[in-house]
């Protein structure tokens, strides 16, 4: 029987372009040019994906019909447009910060194959598929946090984030041979029928099984306590890298571990809510607390990620369909709303402007364009309406409530409490920015210059922040459909 | 002649246009300033068309309607209408941000931004003023939080810095509160409704099969949120740091209209959704006590201060008490005076902090023991803090004194003698504005500032004052041309079902 491939053409697309790329640069060696080739690959890409969420028809799975292994539905439509978006706005803002730089055409390569390894988790049903998927990607982000190999930041981020990356994925992948020794498949919703059949015996393997797996899944979100790589990669990465991590790398996490924990392993969801419900409140708590004595503005960025990775994993302990949606929502918003003010500080590094807080000193005069971004996507990020943050929080953070009506789940009201607790304080080491930028005086009043692509790139993230923060309607169905189809397994 | 015309949301649209006209073709000081007056002129008139096209005899408990779906899975309408507690509310902001920008003519830092920045607070309060959804409700209570912020920050006094940021996550939180009283609101009424909804009136109709302790809870959490709004002691500290260090402008509309949001809340939200709640004894008791706390408590710290304008920031804490004291007796009389005493106090407390503007501005300071016998060197600014200071401690005539008197009467009504505490603070309330006036504008000239250069208010100052005065004067000697419209809409709410 012939296999019908069609579900992985938008990822065929993807690697033809980055394939193309080193080719292309030997004619013409313009990063302008290779970032343009790179954004008509994405582009092309995102209509595919986006044509079948509109037409909502899809190409059948790959595999048969009992061993299923890459499934194109609506959920890893989604999040291919998610992890598209994301490096499109990260190839824009790199047309320019990478022009000096060696080894262009691998570096607009490296991109668009981490972000069809990403798409290619968004769509694997089998543990196998998915954890090939996630070393595309996590292989091809080593490479680009260290792109700069004679900046010293840079060679240690990328080391450090090659050592954590590669361990976390070996404790990933016991796990996932745990798991497979105990129910005889890698099917992900496999695993779930055999568990479910078992009864609810606790097997200390089972066990052993989920905490690799949250430790290992851990890693590539910044859960703490498994988050201390994030602000040091973060820093030492170029700029538009930490977006990408920030914002692809992160999002493709939290893929994982909805996969695996409200797919494989949903029928024993007793076991491990609770332990997801503290990791939540932790990860949210450490990440805030420690992003309002940051200096630098990288480093608080990657603090606050590790705070709204917080939020999201509420959808994994309260385990509910709209909880996910919110969650998937959330996803949505923070990509753009985080991955813009990444976009922001690297179009202020292009023209040398530090990475401190306090350089930002001034800027509302300096770079009006660049200062009012900054405000509305950090007051987004902070949850004030009418930004997109504001509606993703609010559906997220309401499914908590939501479920805690419930018997026996009336600890989750703590998750709302907590996150909204959080968000108040998250506010204040925002606003502290937007002080510096309008509030107080800088040392000159020249004005900034940054090139076209890059502030693009940040009108891209700013516009689509606002539209979904006025008009969630479709977003939120799209999100809804996703979670759906998430749970039908 | 409305029938056809979407006016709720014009008056939401004009301002916000004009907003960003503003900040967009604001190009030089005069061309913002302009810009500014004529869209907030457009919204004033607006809301006065708003006001004389409001059918006393109708029937609808809400008028001029309009309701379109936004988010259809979640249950969320973009649904305005407006009733007579919101009316005099929505005229009230109008009228007070078009006088605060003609008042802020001589702003020239960033006149632009100070001028959209007004306009977007403008959106903000008349959304929240004409909102049934909670969704949008809170949507626009937090969206006013923004420009505050902003006023407060770049065009505050020296500690503004500080005072902005608390300001700003203070009230946030309080906020953060009543939306998990919205959540609770919205998860167990949806069931109940068989649909999810956001809808006010939806909400309220059910919660009367909340259970009764769940009732309380929400109730709480909601009423927290908006008396940190309010502010009532012990959560009012942030307001006299906000007040010192906003701009005039800033103040007057803090003042007159955020501090609204937050009584307006406790009407429109708690006592509408937990009516019978609100009727039992202990809330009523509850709540005039914490009205009573801060009416005595803003009353005694008026007396400490030295700075003219932190006293009227305090006077405020005082005079927000009297509202929720009025709403604390649940009957029709105490609601529609603790209306009338908010539309009258936004009023009053405009003039006030104008009048702390022009101190600030032409003697310098606003410190009482530095000021003395300026009378004679600004007599028109004198006349007016006088008129300003008369009116807000309830000389008969003008509007404060009926409010005042409204809400005694029902507090004598439901809680006897007990309101002989309240009116004490009437004379605590003459003792320290007179003392003030008697240390500020009579007496001997002051030797202790440089008093050559005082000159009298401009134009740009004396016209929204004489406005403001006009007002007070005719609703003070005709109250039922707003009581007429008040008391239709809060019968309801005060009967026993």
């Amino acid at each position: 029987m012939a296999i019908d491939y069609s579900a992985l053409y938008p990822v065929m697309v993807m690697v033809v372009f980055a394939a193309a790329l080193p080719a292309i640069h030997a004619v013409a060696k313009s990063s302008r040019v290779l970032a343009g080739v790179s954004l008509v690959g994405i582009f092309v890409t995102m209509a595919l994906e986006l044509m079948y969420i509109v037409s909502g028809e899809y190409p059948a799975a790959i595999g048969g019909a009992s061993v299923e292994l890459l499934r194109l539905d609506v959920f890893a439509a989604l999040f291919a447009l998610v992890f598209l978006a994301v490096a499109f706005y990260v190839v824009l803002a790199s047309a320019r910060y990478v022009e000096k730089d060696r080894h262009q055409a691998e570096y607009f390569s490296l991109i668009l194959l981490a972000t069809a390894g990403m798409m290619v988790v968004a769509m694997a049903v089998d543990l196998i598929t998915l954890f090939a998927g996630l070393e595309v990607a996590s292989i091809s982000s080593f490479a680009l946090t260290a792109f700069r190999k004679k900046d010293k930041r840079g060679a240690e981020a990328g080391a450090k984030y090659y050592v954590i990356g590669g361990l976390s994925s070996a404790i990933a992948l016991y796990g996932i041979s745990l798991l497979y020794g105990i129910t005889g498949t890698t099917n992900i919703a496999g695993i779930n029928t055999v568990l479910a059949g078992m009864g609810s015996e606790l097997d200390i393997a089972l066990l052993l099984a989920i905490g690799l797996l949250i430790a290992g899944f851990g890693f590539k979100v910044a859960l703490v306590p498994f988050h201390m790589w994030a602000p040091d990669v973060y820093e030492g990465a170029p700029d538009p890298i930490a977006g990408l991590l920030a914002a692809g790398s992160k999002k493709m996490g939290m893929v994982l571990l909805f996969k695996v924990f409200l797919v494989g392993l949903i029928a024993i969801k007793a076991d491990w809510q609770l332990l997801a419900g503290v990791l939540a409140v932790l990860t949210m708590t450490v990440g805030n607390v420690i992003a309002v004595q940051q200096t630098n503005i990288k480093r608080m960025l990657a603090y606050s990620s590790v705070g709204q990775a917080g939020y999201m994993i509420i959808a994994l302990a309260v385990a509910t369909p709209y909880a996910v949606e919110g969650s998937i929502f959330h996803i949505i918003t923070h990509a753009f709303m985080k991955g813009g003010a990444f976009m922001i500080v690297a179009a202020l590094a292009y023209v040398a402007l530090g990475e401190n807080i306090a350089n930002y000193k001034g800027l509302a005069k300096r770079a009006p364009f660049l200062a009012i971004s900054m405000t509305l996507l950090l007051f987004a990020l902070a949850g004030i309406p009418p930004l997109s943050g504001f509606v993703s929080k609010f559906v997220l953070f309401s499914a908590a409530i939501d479920a805690s009506q419930i018997a026996d789940q009336n600890w989750m009201f703590w998750l709302a409490i907590a996150a909204i607790l959080n968000s108040a304080l998250s506010l204040y080491y925002y606003v502290r920015v937007i002080k510096y930028m309008y509030v107080d005086e800088g040392s000159t009043k020249d004005r900034i210059k940054v090139p076209w692509s890059m502030t693009a790139a940040v009108a891209i993230c700013v516009i689509a922040t606002i539209v979904i923060g006025v008009w969630p309607d479709p977003v939120i169905d799209v999100c809804e459909q996703a979670a759906r189809a998430l749970f039908a397994g | 002649m409305l029938e056809n015309v979407p006016i709720l949301s014009l008056l939401l649209i004009v301002p916000f246009v004009g907003a960003m006209t503003t900040l967009l073709l604001g190009t030089s000081p005069k061309a913002s300033k302009y810009l500014a007056l004529v869209f907030s002129g457009i919204t004033l008139v607006l809301s006065v068309l708003l006001l004389f096209n409001f059918s006393l005899s109708s029937t609808e408990a809400f008028q001029f309607r309009e309701n379109y779906v936004w988010i259809q899975q979640l249950g969320i309408s973009y649904n305005l209408a407006v009733d007579g507690i919101s009316l005099p509310m929505v005229f009230l902001s109008a009228l007070l941000v078009f006088l605060s920008i003609l008042f802020s003519w001589d702003v020239e830092e960033r006149t632009r931004t100070y001028m959209g920045l007004m306009l977007i607070l403008e959106v903000g309060v008349l959304g929240v003023f004409m909102a049934l959804d909670y969704f949008i409700f809170y949507v626009f209570w937090e969206v006013v939080l923004i420009p505050m912020y902003f006023l407060i920050a770049i065009w505050g006094g020296p500690s503004r810095a500080y005072a902005s940021i608390k300001f700003f996550i203070y009230t946030h939180i309080a906020s953060l509160v009543m939306l998990l009283g919205i959540f609770a609101l919205y998860f167990t009424a949806s069931p109940l409704l068989g649909s999810p909804s956001f809808g006010m009136e939806a909400i309220a109709s059910v919660a009367g099969s909340f259970g009764h302790d769940l009732a309380l809870i929400v109730f709480s959490a909601l009423l927290f949120g908006f008396i940190v709004k309010m502010p009532m002691v012990p959560f009012h500290t942030w307001l006299p740091d906000a007040h010192v260090q906003a701009p005039t402008a800033g103040s007057v509309l803090l003042a007159g209209l955020l501090l609204k949001m937050g009584s307006y809340g406790v009407i429109r939200v708690c006592i509408t959704t937990f009516n019978d709640l609100s009727h039992e004894a202990t809330i009523m008791v509850a709540l005039a006590v914490i009205g009573v706390v801060s009416i005595i408590y803003g009353a005694f710290a008026c007396l400490a201060q030295t700075d003219l304008k932190k006293m009227v920031a305090y006077s405020s804490i005082s005079h927000m008490g009297i509202v929720l004291l009025g709403i604390a007796t649940m009957t029709e009389l105490g609601l529609a005076a603790a209306v009338f005493q908010m539309f009258s106090h936004g009023l009053i407390t405009a003039v006030l902090f104008m009048t702390c503007g022009m101190f600030q501005h032409k003697a310098g300071t606003r410190e009482i023991p530095l000021l003395g016998g300026l009378a004679p060197k600004m007599p028109i600014v004198a006349t007016i803090m006088m008129i300003g200071f008369m009116a807000s401690l309830g000389l008969p005539g003008l509007v404060g004194f009926i409010a005042e008197f409204s809400v005694f009467t029902a507090t004598y009504n439901i809680f006897d003698l007990w309101v002989l505490i309240p009116v004490m603070s009437v004379a605590i309330t003459a003792a320290y504005y007179i003392w003030a006036m008697q240390r500020t504008i009579f007496g001997d000239l002051t030797t202790k500032i440089d008093t050559k250069h005082i000159h009298d208010s401009y134009w740009f100052e004396t016209v929204p004052l004489a406005v403001l005065i006009g007002l007070i004067a005719l609703f003070g000697i005709f109250p039922s041309l707003l009581m007429d419209i008040i008391l239709p809409s809060v019968a309801p709410l005060a009967a026993v079902i």
